[in-house]
């Protein structure tokens, strides 16, 4: 009833969380420091590069990108990349355009198909060759694929020949965009496929029973209910196996022709680029000079997939909000 | 004034109880007969295998499976119908590759592998060296001194992240995660022009072991840290706060109750890495390069591995070469199809417990 009967209270005290002990300290520390790494190893990459290759693209100004000779003449170099940006973003779009919908397909099937055996079987096989490295797929694709792919080609040409981009004047089907295209769409499939079962298995069941319940088919019931869902994960897994295609280095080296001069469409010709494999194709014999135009192109094509990357994970996060 | 509510008529999909008749089960036999036939006549009157495929297989298929769909089971039956088709015929594609790619593999690999081509290594051997003598010892052993030594340096950072990113609330966790996605892209010919840039060409040291791990750690990384980072998500918050609420100081908690309810899952993380990095070429070519001999030290000296000894031999005319390339390849494939098959036990048995618990 008055201010004597106040009871006094505890004192304020800090509420003292963990970590408090030296050794929890160096604990958290430690895991802290070894992941800001990744930040300073990314930093370093780029910085790396990017001082080293500063000589070419100060010597070569913005043709470096769009340009397309290449010639290593000492007195004056020319070093210009143009042909193999587009090589290379062409294989990767040709690859991802087979992929996308043998990958989803096969995912699909997988998924909502197969009985459990066959699946687990054949979730063992993608998984497998998603982790199958690119020098056995160039192998394969060199000696076992390119002739029959060669077969394939020549069959478009002579059906279809009449459109442009079916066009071959020399008659040699043999290391074309075409085929590196097939290569790299054989090598993104697994990886493709298996981010798109993961989203395809974690989706809803309630979602589609409700779907089936309402009368609705398995093709009302993909394209209204699990496409919508899970469209943005496998734009994501989309983006990751183009990533892939446009670093893909040894596989492409063996089945393509790597020519300087750009091959807008025809990719049925003998005639193609790869960043990448040109990095490894001059590498051999390149002085210091050349070299450094060697990691000029290593700097683009690290920031182009890291674009690509970056807005993979950002799809990928927005689609699975259940993951945070 | 009443509303009138009209019955929409019930589609046929939805009454699952009625049985098939014998009618429509001729029917659903003849549309999974009748296009192979058509496909395999056109195919004995001449027509090559991919046109008598695409051309005339496929559209009959799709024709028939409509057909008889929409008579089975009304206009859903029909779209129905194609979806199946068209998804069974990418999905057998894709296994045809995948199965041709492993198989072809095997088939020619298996010709070259004997004892010796596993102990002896590449001195005094050419392109057209009989397959009795030489083989891939020296590359076994490279591979397996440069992959551990990545391992070693990369498996504590990876899970060390992961622990970052799971058991803190440090500020940087998005831009970790971020970069770390943004890592598994990285293209393995720049991360060996990386290591080139760094070591090599500031004449530091020559083409060398180590060189070639460190090109191979920012490959390895983030498949390691990210996996890890899911097998520590998926331990129960409940066991940690019990740790903490017993008196441990978190790293006790972390490294008595945390790391080995997510063991099976670390393990994985490392074996995953592992068949990552094991078949990378590019960064070996710019950083190790090839050598004969064996070298047993990946502080000096060129050192082999496989993946470049299937690199010197693939483009060659001469079939021994090839042949040796084959058996290489064969050998990589049995290395990453083991890993692969004890990072599936870890896990199936880490289900099986799981499964038991409850």
């Amino acid at each position: 009833m008055s201010e004597a009967e106040v009871k006094p209270t505890a004192q304020r005290r800090s509420l003292r969380a963990k970590p408090f002990s030296r050794s929890d300290r160096i604990f958290y520390k430690t895991a802290t420091a070894a992941a800001n790494s990744s930040i300073v190893l990314v930093t370093l990459i780029l910085v790396f590069l990017a001082w080293r290759s500063w000589p070419a693209f100060e010597s070569q100004g913005i043709a470096y990108i769009f340009g397309s000779t290449w010639d290593n003449n000492p007195e004056k170099m020319v070093m210009q990349i143009g042909p193999m940006l587009w090589g290379s973003i062409q294989i990767s779009l040709l690859g991802v355009i087979l992929a996308v919908p043998m990958a989803i397909s096969i995912a699909y099937f997988i998924v909502f198909m197969a009985n459990k055996k066959f699946a687990s079987g054949v979730t063992i096989l993608v998984d497998l060759l998603a982790a199958l490295p690119s020098v056995v797929l160039g192998l394969w694709g060199l000696l076992v694929f390119s002739p029959i792919a060669a077969g394939w080609a020549k069959l478009l040409h002579d059906t279809l020949g009449f459109l442009p981009f079916f066009a071959n004047q020399d008659g040699n089907f043999l290391r074309s965009p075409f085929i590196a295209g097939w290569v790299v769409a054989v090598m993104i499939v697994p990886i493709i496929a298996s981010v798109t079962r993961e989203i395809f298995s974690q989706l809803d069941r309630e979602l589609i029973n409700a779907s089936l319940a309402l009368g609705a088919g398995r093709w009302s019931t993909f394209r209204r209910v699990i496409l919508p869902t899970s469209s943005g994960g496998i734009v994501g897994g989309v983006l990751l196996g183009l990533g892939r295609a446009l670093g893909e280095t040894v596989a492409i080296f063996f089945v393509l022709n790597l020519v300087f001069e750009v091959n807008w469409w025809n990719v049925l010709e003998a005639k193609g680029g790869s960043v990448a494999s040109m990095i490894l194709a001059k590498f051999g014999e390149a002085g210091p000079a050349e070299v450094s135009g060697l990691m000029a192109a290593g700097v683009v094509l690290f920031v182009v997939t890291l674009l690509v990357n970056s807005l993979a994970s950002y799809i990928v996060a927005k689609a699975q909000p259940w993951r945070k | 004034m009443e509303k009138v509510v009209t019955a929409i008529p019930r589609p046929k999909t939805a009454e699952p109880w009625k049985q098939i008749s014998f009618v429509n089960l001729v029917l659903i036999v003849l549309a999974s007969v009748v296009p192979l036939g058509v496909g395999l006549i056109a195919m004995l009157t001449g027509l090559q295998f991919e046109l008598a495929l695409l051309l005339v297989f496929l559209p009959v298929q799709v024709l028939v499976g409509a057909l008889v769909g929409r008579r089975v089971s009304g206009k859903r039956g029909l779209s129905d119908a194609i979806l199946q088709v068209l998804v069974i015929f990418f999905a057998a594609s894709v296994l045809v590759l995948l199965i041709s790619v492993v198989w072809s593999v095997i088939e020619s690999g298996m010709k070259t592998l004997s004892w010796q081509f596993f102990t002896q290594n590449n001195v005094y051997i050419s392109q057209t060296t009989s397959l009795e003598y030489g083989g891939v010892g020296h590359a076994i052993i490279g591979t397996l001194l440069l992959v551990s030594l990545s391992t070693i340096v990369t498996v504590p950072l990876g899970i060390a992240t992961a622990v970052y990113l799971t058991e803190t609330r440090g500020r940087t966790r998005t831009l970790v995660r971020t970069l770390i996605q943004a890592l598994s892209g990285l293209p393995s010919v720049v991360a060996g022009l990386f290591i080139y840039a760094m070591f090599i060409a500031t004449g530091i040291t020559q083409y060398v072991g180590w060189a070639g791990s460190l090109a191979l750690i920012p490959l390895m990384l983030p498949t390691v840290a990210r996996v890890a980072e899911e097998s520590l998500i998926l331990v129960p918050q409940e066991l940690r706060n019990g740790a903490l609420a017993l008196g441990a100081p978190a790293w006790r908690s972390f490294w008595l109750v945390t790391m080995p309810a997510a063991k099976s899952g670390l393990i994985t993380a490392v074996l995953l890495g592992i068949a990552r990095i094991i078949g990378e070429t590019a960064p070996l070519v710019v950083t190790t390069f090839a050598a004969n001999g064996t070298n047993l030290n990946p502080f000096n000296g060129a050192i082999a591995t496989l993946p470049t000894y299937l690199y010197g031999y693939i483009n060659s005319n001469f079939d021994t070469a090839v042949q040796r390339a084959w058996g290489a390849a064969l050998v990589i494939l049995i290395i990453v199809a083991i890993l692969f098959i004890a990072a599936r036990v870890m896990t199936r048995s880490n289900k099986a417990k799981k499964k038991a618990g409850k």
